[in-house]
C-alpha cells in the first residue's frame, strides 16, 4: 500500500476533508504518482473504523477535482498530479526552510514564536498575492 | 431445527436411555428368575380351590427376596418419569432461554417462533411418552407373574400389585403412562412460559401435577363411567373389616365383591332390606354380649341387612384406560396450543 | 431510495409506562445510523419492536417493507444483536455456526468460518467462557453471515474495553462496504457512534428528538455566542435548542435552515457530541419544568 491514512478526531476537520487532505499533501510531497491505487474503500473503512461513506465522498471529491479516477469493480487510481516541476524545488527549499529555523532559534525563538511569525507572513504574503 | 433442538435436548435424552437402560437391565437379570419360580409354583395348571393357596404360596416366597424391592422400584420409576419430565425437560425449554436472553438469539434467525416451538415440542413430547411408556412396557412384562398370582391369592403381604385398578397399579400400566408424560411435560412448557424462570416453574410444574395426579384417581376416574352397584349377603364375604362405635353403631367396608372378582370397589356399606344405609344395629342385636361375638353377623343378616357395594366391573379396566389417556392428551394439546398463542404474539 | 425501518405514531407501552411513544420514522436505506440517547430512553425498545421480539401498543412499524416478524423470508433479511449479546453458553463456537447454517437458508458458511479463523476464535470453545468482546464478535459473525439486507445491533460496544470495541466496529465497517448493509447501532456514548454513522437518531425520554442525515443536522444546527438576549425574540425560522446565559451573554444551540445574518451573533459550528447533549438537555429542561409546575400545584 502506497499511503496510510489516519484520522485526528480532535481536530475539528470532517473525517473525509482530512482523507482528502492527506491524498493532496501526499501528491504533493511525490508519495503517490499518476497511476497508483488508492487503498480500497473497504480497506480504508475497516481500517479506520469510519463508514464507508466517508471513504467514497472523499474518492469522489478528488475524482471531481480530476486528481482520481475510479474503475469500477478494480479500484480508484491516482490520474492527476501536484507536484509538477515544483518537486524538483523541494530539496533545496528545504535545506533553505532548515537553515532560517536554526537562526530563529539561534535568536531565541520558542516553537509558538517561531510557528506565529511564519503564519502571520505566510498569510500578509497570500494578501499581498491577492492584491 | 432438528439439529439444534437435539443438540439442545441431547443431555437429557442421553439421560432418560441411560436410565431406561439401567431399568431394563435390572429386570433383565432378575426377571427370567422371577418366571421360573412361577413356573414352578403350579400356579398355571391350577383347578379351582387349590389355586388361591398355591398363589398365596407363591407370593409369600417371592416377599424374602429382592422381588418386592424390584417391583415397588419400577412402580415408583413409572409413576416419578413423567413429573421427572415435566420438571426437567419441560419447564426448562422456554424458560431458560428467557432467562439468559438467548430467546433473542434463537427467535431473530430465519425460522418463525411458531416452527420453532413445534419442533422442540414435538421432538421432545414423542421422546418423553416413548420413554414412559417403555418403562411400563419393561415392567408389565417383568411384573407378569406376580400380578396374576396377585389375582387369585386369598392372603398376601406383597406391597403392591393386587389389583389393576388400585391408584399406584393403573397409573403404571396399560397406556396411560403416555399420556401423563405428555401432560406434565405440556405443562412444565406452560409454566415456563408464564412465569420465565426456570426454578419457579420447576415448582409450580411439580404442585400443579402431583395436585392432579391425586386429584384423578380420588376423584374424577371413579366416575368416568357410571358405576355399577349391587348387594351382597354379609356371610358371602371371608373377610369383613368392620368399625364398632359406641351405641351400636358400626360400619362395614369391603375391598371386593365375591360375584365379581377382580372388580374395583369404590365405595361400601351395610344396607337394610330396603336399601338404606344402616349404621346403627337393630335393638336385638345390641346386646353388649352379640357385639363382636360371631353371633352378631349372623343377628344382622337375620333382620336383612346386607353389604352394598359400587364398584367398577373389569371389563371397564381398558374402557378407564383409553378414556383417562385421552383426557390427558387433550389436556396437554390445549396447553400447546396455548404455548403457541402466547409465543405467536409478543414477548419481550 | 426505499426505507428500511418506517415508523408512524410507533408506541410502546409497559402498565403505566410508555417506553416509546409517539415513533415517527423514515430510516432511509444504505446508512450506517446511530440511534443514540440516555439509558431507558426506548433504544432497546425501539430495536426490539423492529425485531418483532415486541407488538407495538400504539402506531405501525414496517421493516424491508412489512410488519415485523412477517415471515422466514423477513426474518432472513434482518440480522439482530441484542444487548451483551446473548449465546448459548454451553454450545461451543462450531455449534453456534451450525445453529446459523441450520436456521438460515442465506447462510455463508465461509463467510462465517473466515471471520471466525481471524477473530483467533477457538471454535472448541464453549461461548460462556469466551470474553465479553469475543462473544459480541461471535453474535456479531451469526448476524452477518445469514447475508441480511439490514443489521439491528443494541449497544454492541457498551460492555466492551477500548481495543475490542475498536476491532468491533472495524469488522462492522468492513461488512458494511463489502455487503452493503444497512446498519442502525444504538448506544448511549456519541463518541462509539461518529465515526461510523452517517444517519442520526436521537431518543430521549421515550420520544424521537431530532433524526436525519448527520451532514445535514452538522450543517442546520449552529452555536450562537452573543451578548444578553431572551430566545424567544429570535426570528421564527430559528429554533432554540439549548440556551444558557451569564448576566451579559447567551449562548444558544439553534436548528435552522436559513443563514444567521444577525451580526450581533459569533456564529460557529456543533460537534455531533454537543448536539446530542443539547437535545437531552432540552428533553431534561421540559421535564423538570413540568415537575416543577406539579409540585406548585
Amino acid at each position: 500500500m502506497v499511503i496510510e491514512f489516519h484520522l485526528d478526531g480532535r481536530s475539528g476537520v470532517a473525517p473525509y476533508l482530512q482523507l482528502i487532505h492527506q491524498v493532496r499533501q501526499a501528491l504533493r510531497l511525490g508519495l503517490l504518482r499518476e497511476g497508483d491505487q488508492l487503498p480500497k474503500v473497504k480497506d480504508v473503512a475497516a481500517g479506520l473504523a469510519i463508514n464507508p461513506n466517508t471513504v467514497l465522498k472523499a474518492y469522489r471529491e478528488l475524482e471531481y477535482e480530476g486528481l482520481a479516477a475510479a474503475r469500477p469493480g478494480i479500484g480508484t487510481f491516482v490520474t492527476g498530479t501536484l507536484a509538477g516541476a515544483s518537486l524538483a524545488a523541494h530539496g533545496p527549499l528545504r535545506r533553505d526552510l532548515q537553515r532560517w529555523l536554526a537562526k530563529a532559534r539561534r535568536a531565541g525563538l520558542d516553537d509558538e514564536s517561531i510557528e506565529a511569525l511564519f503564519i502571520s507572513t505566510f498569510r500578509s504574503a497570500a494578501e499581498e498575492d491577492i492584491a | 431445527m432438528i439439529w439444534l433442538t437435539w443438540r439442545q435436548f441431547r443431555a437429557q435424552a442421553v439421560t432418560a436411555i441411560a436410565a431406561l437402560a439401567a431399568f431394563a437391565v435390572l429386570l433383565a437379570v432378575t426377571g427370567p428368575h422371577l418366571a421360573s419360580l412361577y413356573g414352578a409354583s403350579g400356579i398355571t395348571g391350577c383347578h379351582g380351590g387349590s389355586c388361591g393357596q398355591l398363589a398365596s404360596n407363591f407370593l409369600s416366597q417371592l416377599g424374602t427376596g429382592i422381588y418386592p424391592v424390584v417391583y415397588v422400584l419400577g412402580i415408583a420409576g413409572i409413576v416419578l418419569a413423567p413429573a421427572v419430565i415435566g420438571i426437567f425437560w419441560g419447564a426448562p425449554l422456554i424458560a431458560r432461554e428467557f432467562e439468559a436472553g438467548t430467546f433473542r438469539l434463537a427467535w431473530t434467525q430465519s425460522v418463525t417462533r411458531t416452527r420453532w416451538l413445534a419442533v422442540k415440542l414435538t421432538l421432545a413430547g414423542l421422546v418423553a411418552m416413548a420413554v414412559t411408556e417403555a418403562l411400563s412396557l419393561i415392567q408389565s412384562w417383568w411384573g407378569a407373574p406376580i400380578g396374576q398370582a396377585a389375582r387369585l391369592a386369598t392372603t398376601s403381604s406383597f406391597p403392591l400389585g393386587m389389583s389393576p385398578f388400585s391408584p399406584l397399579d393403573f397409573a403404571a400400566h396399560g397406556i396411560v403412562p403416555l399420556g401423563y408424560a405428555a401432560f406434565a411435560f405440556t405443562l412444565g412448557v406452560t409454566a415456563g412460559v408464564l412465569l420465565r424462570r426456570a426454578i419457579p416453574a420447576m415448582a409450580i410444574t411439580l404442585a400443579v401435577f402431583a395436585a392432579i395426579q391425586v386429584a384423578m384417581p380420588l376423584g374424577i376416574r371413579p366416575h368416568l363411567f357410571p358405576p355399577k352397584n349391587a348387594t351382597a349377603a354379609i356371610s358371602s364375604f371371608t373377610s369383613l373389616p368392620t368399625q364398632i362405635g359406641p351405641d351400636g353403631t358400626f360400619a362395614f367396608s369391603v375391598d371386593y365383591l365375591p360375584s365379581q372378582p377382580g372388580a374395583w370397589i369404590l365405595s361400601s356399606g351395610a344396607v337394610n332390606a330396603a336399601g338404606q344405609p344402616v349404621g346403627t344395629s337393630p335393638a336385638a342385636c345390641k346386646s353388649g354380649a352379640l357385639a363382636g361375638s360371631p353371633a352378631w353377623t349372623p343377628c344382622l343378616a337375620s333382620h336383612g341387612i346386607r353389604i352394598a357395594v359400587s364398584y367398577q366391573p373389569t371389563r371397564r379396566y381398558w374402557p378407564l384406560q383409553w378414556t383417562e389417556t385421552a383426557i390427558y392428551l387433550v389436556l396437554a394439546l390445549v396447553l400447546a396450543g396455548y404455548c403457541f398463542r402466547r409465543l405467536g404474539r409478543r414477548v419481550s | 431510495m426505499t426505507a428500511v425501518l418506517e415508523a408512524h405514531g410507533l408506541g410502546k407501552r409497559y402498565r403505566r409506562l410508555w417506553a416509546l411513544a409517539d415513533c415517527t420514522l423514515s430510516i432511509p436505506a444504505g446508512h450506517v445510523v446511530g440511534l443514540v440517547g440516555p439509558n431507558g430512553a426506548g433504544k432497546t425498545t425501539l430495536l426490539s419492536l423492529a425485531t418483532g421480539l415486541l407488538a407495538p401498543t400504539t402506531g405501525t412499524i414496517e421493516v424491508l417493507g412489512g410488519p415485523p416478524p412477517a415471515s422466514p423470508a423477513q426474518l432472513a433479511r434482518v440480522g439482530f444483536v441484542a444487548q451483551d449479546a446473548p449465546v448459548y453458553a454451553g454450545l461451543p463456537v462450531t455449534d453456534h455456526l451450525r445453529l446459523g447454517a441450520h436456521l438460515n437458508p442465506g447462510w455463508d458458511a465461509e463467510l462465517a468460518r473466515d471471520r471466525i479463523e481471524r477473530l483467533d476464535l477457538d471454535p472448541g470453545q464453549k461461548a460462556g467462557k469466551l470474553s465479553g468482546g469475543q462473544r459480541a464478535q461471535l453474535a456479531l459473525t451469526l448476524a452477518i453471515a445469514k447475508r441480511p439486507e439490514l443489521l439491528l445491533l443494541d449497544e454492541p460496544v457498551a460492555s466492551l474495553d477500548p481495543l475490542a470495541r475498536r476491532e468491533f466496529l472495524q469488522d462492522l465497517m468492513e461488512s458494511v462496504a463489502e455487503q452493503e448493509l444497512s446498519v442502525v447501532l444504538s448506544s448511549h456514548l456519541v463518541a462509539d457512534l461518529e465515526r461510523v454513522c452517517d444517519y442520526l437518531i436521537v431518543l430521549v425520554g421515550s420520544r424521537v428528538r431530532v433524526a436525519g442525515p448527520v451532514e445535514e443536522l452538522l450543517a442546520t444546527h449552529h452555536l450562537l455566542s452573543g451578548p444578553r438576549r431572551d430566545p424567544d425574540t429570535l426570528p421564527a425560522g430559528q429554533q432554540v435548542i439549548s440556551a444558557s446565559h451569564t448576566d451579559r451573554q447567551s449562548t444558544l444551540l439553534v436548528r435552522t435552515s436559513d443563514p444567521v445574518l444577525d451580526p450581533a451573533w459569533t456564529v460557529s459550528e456543533v460537534g455531533l457530541e454537543d448536539l446530542v447533549l443539547a437535545y437531552m438537555s432540552q428533553a431534561a429542561g421540559r421535564g423538570r419544568r413540568n415537575h416543577h409546575l406539579e409540585v406548585q400545584k
